[in-house]
């Protein structure tokens, strides 16, 4: 089983180097690991991505996808899971692509707790585009649409993410592989919206990594209870994505808890709509 | 026998109501009705008002020329008595003052029957029924039938309305056979559920929003799901994520929120995810005028999206129609994979329409899914007629849809050859889906002569009623926009001798698209566009 097949024939065109390799690693043991525990289907599985370089990861996996437009992962996501149910649906996004383009799909599934995964590819850059700042680009950033430094804060996901409700909020970080694997797996398997912030550096247009490795922890390890939705918050304030030389960096499961998801409020979801059978009888139907 | 009957007072008052009920009332009685709906932007206070016609022949549209007002207050009174007949009279309660008011006490009816204000308009209803010689038990059959277990209560006031002294009678024959008497919005709600619709999403916006109430409504008796996203680009998405995992979504919208779905209009494109939009038109651009209608949004249905893609879009003359042609736009959508957009507006969402008969569809409601997939299944494979046969996750082999540029099995390419390649297999659906709807009627022609009217959509219902007074002239109304009939469209003009345009827009844009189809000018243009439709005598004014 541990050579589940999960490649394609198409050619990887990610600069050499670059982190996104290390989540396309991490997502495929996560899913390996997950059909071997008979947690999950290969067949049963859809992953759905945004444009931007993580979006590319749709043709590096032999899985059901969607390759959807920037910053509409999560309705298509959303809307793949209210279209049968028995699917297990991941989202990929970039920070742009779901901070910024699909800001209100991102609070509002928080919200409403459709039970898909979300994970963002968070480089805190545009780079596709060649490197004009996102929503949590740090303050000061200069790119090529800010010469004189990007002029405002960045927005701290994990803080909106827990603010607006939602069941599962974890970070982690593309430099800490094994990390990434695990949470990811915990991230699948839990019922109800679960959202992944993956700190990923770019090593082309913004190249965190010696800023990150310096300062990242894992929560697990300092027994963080993640029940806890008091403490989920403070450990979310203690970065805020600029890149300040003080702040420690939890990675981890912030928060955890199960609720009602979207689709078990709705009495029709009990099986993929496509075996649904319905005979329509016209006078009945107009009561005529 | 031909009566118009206006119902007019504030929102709030129940005035769709009443109308839409006097129409059923008339309609079981085996009369043909129109109703038409008419209202501001406001929840409570304001002018509403409908005006029901009534006939023993077809009718699809009024005239402003009133036998009966039914004021709920002096403001329809003094807003609408000069369109009053003159032998007509004015039906309201005690407080009102015309020289033509017949008066009912309805305040203490009601307190003697320790009843709501509400129900004033269940005594209104049951004057003029009784007025027209209904018999009482037919009504309170329609009522029975309305209003289920809450019936009760509507029959006494009705029964005490038939006690009251009629002020003169005026009894018309009741017909054999009753009317079926539905609005275009219930129509596009029924043929969604005809065809088999899984899943609704819309965000509301009127006119649109009547079919998300009607569906939402009708989710437990026929096992549908409504959704309401946080807005139309979630809306569109998501029943993009719901087809593409097979099941059969609609969304409904009005231009401003269809203006958000354009590039997941685009992405239908080229994902080719089966999908059907109902696009009900109201006066723009903007915010315009919300609840008032146009035909304005043609070409914007005819050209949303980026990039160049086959859709259909196909434009209901009236609620029989909206029926039929919105089963056959989930039977298009499925089959081609493609968008299809049913084009409707606020005249034909929201006026009833009464017919004699409802003819069975011409096609049949399928998913065209293969349900037993190879293992090397190929989401997008390269076939003759454009269509690559479609199955969805969860069977077995990996299904795939991408906005990106694609070669069979679904994985992104920019090589020359494959995007070329991909592009006709995308544009050969056009013609494929041409040949199939040339046997669904594209056109429809009425009526006999050698001058034509051309039209689409809601504009039907006055053109048919205006042909009685107009000799010598045909109409043509064109139901498929796209792929546009233009083969047929330039036959029927080109037999013609004069050739009059008529559109409920400022710019004539069937005309533009017919130009551009078969290089016709039509100089000839009946345009109105202040939100309101045609009363059939304006167009007869203006071709004579």
């Amino acid at each position: 089983m541990k050579n589940l097949n999960l490649q394609t024939k198409a050619q990887n065109t990610w600069c050499p180097g670059c982190f996104n390799f290390v989540i396309l690693w991490a997502f495929q043991e996560a899913i390996r690991e997950l059909i071997k525990e008979r947690k999950l289907q290969k067949k049963n599985l859809v992953v759905v991505t945004g444009i931007g370089c993580h979006g590319k990861i749709y043709d590096y996996l032999d899985l059901n996808g969607f390759y959807t437009l920037h910053g509409r992962v999560i309705p298509t996501a959303v809307g793949i899971k209210l279209g049968n149910p028995e699917l297990t649906v991941v989202g990929f996004g970039g920070d742009g692509d779901t901070f910024a383009e699909g800001i209100a799909h991102f609070l509002h599934a928080c919200n409403t707790n459709p039970d898909i995964t979300m994970l963002v590819h968070d480089n805190q850059v545009f780079a596709l585009t060649t490197g004009q700042m996102t929503p949590t680009t740090e303050k000061e950033y200069k790119g090529p649409s800010s010469p004189e430094g990007k002029k405002t804060n960045p927005i701290n996901p994990i803080t909106l993410a827990l603010a607006a409700g939602a069941s599962f909020v974890a970070r982690s970080s593309a430099t800490h592989k094994q990390h990434l694997k695990r949470i990811l797996k915990e991230a699948i398997v839990h019922k109800g919206f679960s959202f992944v912030d993956i700190l990923q550096p770019c090593i082309t247009f913004h190249n965190t990594a010696p800023y990150l490795s310096k300062r990242i922890y894992d929560l697990k390890k300092e027994r963080h209870n993640p029940r806890s939705f008091d403490l989920a918050f403070q450990k979310a304030l203690e970065w805020n994505y600029s890149l300040d030389q003080k702040s420690r960096i939890p990675i981890g499961i912030f928060y955890k808890k199960r609720r009602e998801t979207f689709e078990e409020g709705f009495f029709q979801l009990k099986k993929p709509w496509y075996q649904v059978q319905r005979k329509v009888n016209y006078r009945k139907l107009f009561h005529h | 026998m031909r009566k118009t009957i206006l119902i007019g007072g504030k929102a709030g008052q129940g005035i769709a109501m009443t109308s839409t009920l006097l129409g059923k009332i008339f309609a079981n009685a085996g009369f043909y009705v129109f109703n038409y709906r008419d209202y501001p932007s406001l929840i409570r206070g304001g002018h509403n008002f409908n005006v029901l016609a009534i006939s023993d022949s077809p009718v699809f549209s009024f005239e402003k020329d009133y036998d009966i007002i039914v004021a709920l207050d002096q403001n329809t009174i003094n807003k609408h008595k000069k369109y009053l007949k003159k032998q007509g009279f004015i039906l309201g309660g005690k407080a009102l003052k015309s020289q033509k008011l017949i008066s009912l006490d309805l305040e203490r009816i009601l307190s003697a029957m320790r009843l709501p204000p509400i129900f004033g308009n269940n005594i209104l209803i049951g004057y003029i029924a009784h007025y027209f010689g209904l018999p009482l038990a037919d009504v309170l059959r329609v009522i029975r039938r309305e209003f289920g277990e809450k019936a009760d209560v509507v029959s006494k006031s009705i029964e005490f309305a038939y006690g009251i002294k009629l002020h003169h009678q005026e009894k018309v024959r009741k017909k054999r056979k009753k009317k079926y008497f539905f609005s275009g919005n219930e129509a596009i709600g029924l043929g969604a559920i005809a065809a088999g619709i899984d899943i609704y999403f819309a965000y509301p916006m009127t006119p649109a929003t009547p079919v998300l109430h009607y569906l939402a409504k009708k989710q437990k008796e026929h096992n549908l799901l409504v959704v309401q996203p946080e807005n139309e680009i979630a809306v569109i998405n998501a029943a993009l994520g719901a087809s593409f995992a097979g099941a059969k979504t609609m969304v409904g919208t009005s231009g401003g929120g269809f203006c958000l779905m354009a590039e997941a209009c685009s992405l239908q494109g080229m994902s080719e995810v089966p999908l059907v939009v109902y696009l009900a038109q109201r006066t723009g651009p903007s915010t315009g005028v919300p609840t008032y209608t146009t035909q304005g949004d043609l070409k914007f249905a005819l050209n949303v999206g980026h990039g160049e893609f086959p859709r259909i879009v196909v434009a209901p003359g009236d609620a029989k129609e909206a029926f039929l042609r919105t089963i056959e736009a989930f039977y298009l959508s499925q089959k081609y994979r493609t968008l299809v957009i049913i084009l409707g507006d606020k005249h034909l969402g929201e006026s009833h329409f009464s017919f004699d008969e409802i003819e069975k569809p011409r096609v049949k409601s399928r998913d065209f899914l293969i349900k037993n997939p190879s293992p090397d299944y190929k989401s997008y494979k390269i076939t003759k007629d454009g269509v690559s046969p479609r199955t969805v996750p969860g069977i077995g082999p990996t299904v795939r849809a991408s906005g990106y540029e694609h070669d069979e099995e679904g994985i992104t390419t920019e090589e020359e050859f494959k995007v070329s390649q991909m592009t006709e297999k995308r544009l050969r659906k056009i013609e494929s889906i041409r040949k199939e709807i040339a046997r669904l009627d594209p056109i429809k022609v009425y009526g006999r002569g050698e001058n034509l009217i051309v039209s689409w959509g809601s504009t039907k219902g006055a053109i048919i009623d205006s042909l009685k007074k107009l000799k010598g002239f045909r109409f043509l109304q064109i139901i498929y926009l796209e792929p546009f009939p233009w083969l047929q469209v330039e036959r029927e003009i080109k037999k013609a001798k004069r050739v009059f345009l008529v559109e409920n827009n400022a710019t004539g844009l069937l005309g533009k698209v017919i130009r551009e189809q078969t290089g016709i000018l039509i100089k000839r243009k009946i345009l109105k566009y202040n939100g309101r439709p045609f009363y059939p005598s304006e167009i007869i004014k203006k071709i004579k």
